[in-house]
């Protein structure tokens, strides 16, 4: 049963079914209820009518100067109300109106239709005062008349509630009938309109099961589904573009670790041999040894990478004195340029500070500064400075190196790319230290740029929001 | 047989071309494609070994500037794997191709291949009359089952006689062939050479064409 309640389609169709049986039930009741009120209260009407005529045009029943209060026998009684108005003819002569007239001897006048067991009234207190009785198939109006004397004029409405039966009867069939009308109604709808979302179900379980590239394909794009559809299939996009990347970054990745495991491989393969002396020993054991280097290297690098893409790294935000960090970067490099003959300039102000990690800052200014060195010819230089631009802090390294050709300007901060193609495998570089750069900058939400002329130089510009200077008490 | 072992990286060179010398070859080396297709131009190797990823003049473009002058039997080596660039590798003109990292048994065996089909002839076992067999597959000789003790050198200018039995090799093909450019030319060592081979072997079983060269019948 639970399942069954499951269905949207089903339980809209419980719902609607439950409310339209209670809108309906209600209409035909209060309908019923309506007719049944105007009937009686147009047939109370007449009556009361016919005996307030009655009232009016049947003689005294006490002549003035007679001892008794009242006729001395039926027959007189009938004489005497015979003579009065035509009225009385209706009552003599319908099937469904009836009169009884009490007096207070209880003797009383019945017409010719009246109930055999019609009770004869009770006397009022008030000349005011009147009574409407239903009794089964009979509805009776009772009057005082004046001196004791009652009157209650009354009439069958078998044949009246007889047709407020049919017209009930026909209140519940054309209920039914809406009901059903509804309910088909309802379902057709119903039905139409889960529809598209049974579509978006279907794809979306097919783009789950691995066909990645569908999309949902709905007709009405303007509808509320066809928003959804809409904001899905852009999920979904960007979801493929993901994958398609994660699976681009670990090819990438394995063939990078193809080059050094290869070198242990024959290295070991090629000792192993045969018996080898103690020299040879050493140097397939160094050869394996810069391998593996190469190795950590590339497994830090993409660690790195991995962590600031998912966001997960604990956010370390300090104030970074950038200056300082320029400069101790510096100090560290200058045995590498010295080895390569670079000379390292710097040009440092003071109090520029960012919020961000002092370390990974830190590796930005390193990785920069090496790529600078590297591929700066002996005798050329590097220039470091750093600059306050606005509210911006700017970290600008400039060599006068090869430069970078402008066909790979553009991709030059893409993962594992390498201006020349295998220039990494001898160097030790993987192709990540500027995508690694690039990701710490903007984690700190900065930007980093790049311009260059071959043969003369190249220089990196990275732009960092700045902190403001503290606000000195006056 | 001589090869020429084409790749950058310089510990993974050295290890192939120790593994390869160790075999019996003589093995020239280059660094990048520059070196690599002059080498290839200017002698006649048995079979090269080339990687694709090279600094300046790609491995392709090597294998592509070889196949206009020569057919010799060309291995590359790569860490791609992509089966386009398989393809790709062979309708170049490539012979073999193996993937990095690679067993090093796996690529011996690749080019003891390669070199016997570049001779034309592919079965693995060379029977010369007398009973004397050469198993290029073992590296090899022997008489009557008997394996016969014969030096790296010995062995390969063997093979190579007998790859081209019934054809009179040159001295100085022979030298470019068994000797490699890090070996000393003195002259007469092919002459040694031979005549140690006749001592282990048999007096006729290298014939002498004076002027002309050494053979096999």
């Amino acid at each position: 049963m639970s399942g069954f309640f499951k269905s949207i389609r089903w339980r809209l169709q419980l719902w609607h079914g439950v409310l339209l049986v209670l809108v309906l039930a209600g209409y035909g009741w209060t309908s019923y209820r309506a007719a049944m009120r105007h009937r009686m209260a147009s047939i109370d009407r007449e009556l009361q009518r016919h005996s307030a005529v009655l009232i009016k045009t049947l003689p005294p029943w006490f002549p003035r100067n007679s001892p008794s209060n009242e006729p001395s026998s039926e027959e007189s009684m009938e004489l005497r109300i015979r003579p009065s108005a035509p009225l009385l003819r209706l009552f003599e002569e319908s099937d469904s109106y009836f009169l009884l007239v009490a007096f207070l001897s209880e003797k009383s006048y019945r017409s010719p239709g009246c109930p055999e067991d019609l009770p004869i009234p009770e006397p009022f207190k008030k000349a005011a005062h009147f009574r409407f009785e239903t009794r089964g198939e009979f509805r009776e109006f009772a009057q005082p008349g004046g001196r004791g004397y009652r009157v209650l004029v009354g009439r069958n409405i078998g044949d009246d509630l007889a047709e407020m039966r049919r017209f009930a009867w026909i209140l519940c069939g054309a209920g039914g009938g809406v009901l059903l009308v509804g309910l088909t109604g309802g379902w057709w709808l119903a039905t139409r309109a889960i529809r598209p979302v049974r579509t978006i179900g279907e794809t979306a379980k097919r783009i789950a099961d691995g066909k990645l590239e569908e999309r949902i394909d709905l007709a009405d794009t303007d509808s509320e589904l066809g928003e959804l559809a809409g904001v899905l299939n852009e999920t979904f996009d960007g979801l493929h573009d993901s994958l398609a990347r994660q699976v681009r970054f670990t090819a990438d990745a394995s063939h990078e670790l193809r080059t050094p495991v290869s070198v242990v491989l024959a290295q070991t393969q090629t000792a192993l041999k045969r018996e080898r002396s103690g020299d040879e020993s050493r140097d397939t054991i160094e050869a394996c040894q810069r391998a593996s280097e190469r190795m950590r290297h590339l497994v830090e690098s993409l660690l790195t990478l991995a962590q600031l893409d998912s966001g997960e790294e604990e956010v370390v935000r300090e104030t970074v004195e950038v200056e300082r960090t320029a400069r101790e970067t510096v100090e560290l490099m200058q045995p590498l340029a010295v080895e390569k003959g670079v000379k390292l300039v710097t040009a440092l102000e003071s109090s520029v500070r960012c919020e961000g990690d002092p370390e990974r800052l830190a590796q930005v200014v390193t990785n920069l500064l090496s790529n600078a060195i590297l591929h700066t010819a002996p005798g050329g230089e590097v220039r470091v400075s750093v600059t306050r631009e606005e509210a911006a802090a700017v970290l600008v390294v400039e060599d006068t190196g090869e430069g970078i050709a402008e066909a790979d300007l553009e991709q030059i901060f893409d993962r594992f790319y390498r201006a020349d193609r295998s220039r990494g495998s001898a160097n030790g570089g993987s192709g990540l230290g500027l995508a690694i750069t690039k990701a710490i900058v903007e984690s700190h939400g900065g930007s980093i740029e790049v311009a260059s002329v071959p043969g003369e130089g190249t220089t990196f510009t990275v732009r960092l929001i700045a902190t403001p200077d503290p606000v000195q008490p006056r | 047989m001589r090869v020429l072992v084409v790749e950058d990286e310089p510990d993974l060179l050295a290890a192939v071309a120790k593994a390869m010398r160790e075999a019996g070859y003589a093995v020239d080396t280059a660094e990048d494609g520059e070196e690599g297709i002059y080498k290839a131009e200017t002698w006649d190797y048995d079979a090269i070994l080339l990687d694709v990823m090279l600094p300046g003049l790609d491995g392709w473009e090597v294998l592509e500037r070889l196949r206009e002058k020569k057919g010799t039997p060309v291995l590359m080596l790569t860490a791609r794997d992509a089966v386009g660039d398989r393809v790709r590798g062979l309708d170049t003109g490539a012979d073999d191709y193996l993937t990095k990292p690679f067993d090093l048994d796996e690529l011996l065996a690749r080019v003891r291949v390669l070199i016997r089909r570049g001779a034309g002839k592919a079965a693995a076992r060379i029977e010369i009359g007398e009973g004397v067999v050469i198993d290029q597959a073992a590296r090899t000789a022997s008489r009557d089952d008997e394996s016969i003790d014969l030096t790296a050198r010995e062995y390969s200018l063997v093979e190579y006689l007998a790859m081209h039995r019934g054809e009179v090799v040159s001295r100085t093909t022979l030298y470019e062939h068994l000797f490699d450019e890090n070996d000393d030319s003195l002259s007469n060592l092919l002459d040694v050479h031979v005549s140690n081979v006749r001592k282990k072997i048999g007096k006729d079983f290298i014939l002498t064409r004076r002027g002309l060269g050494y053979m096999i019948e």
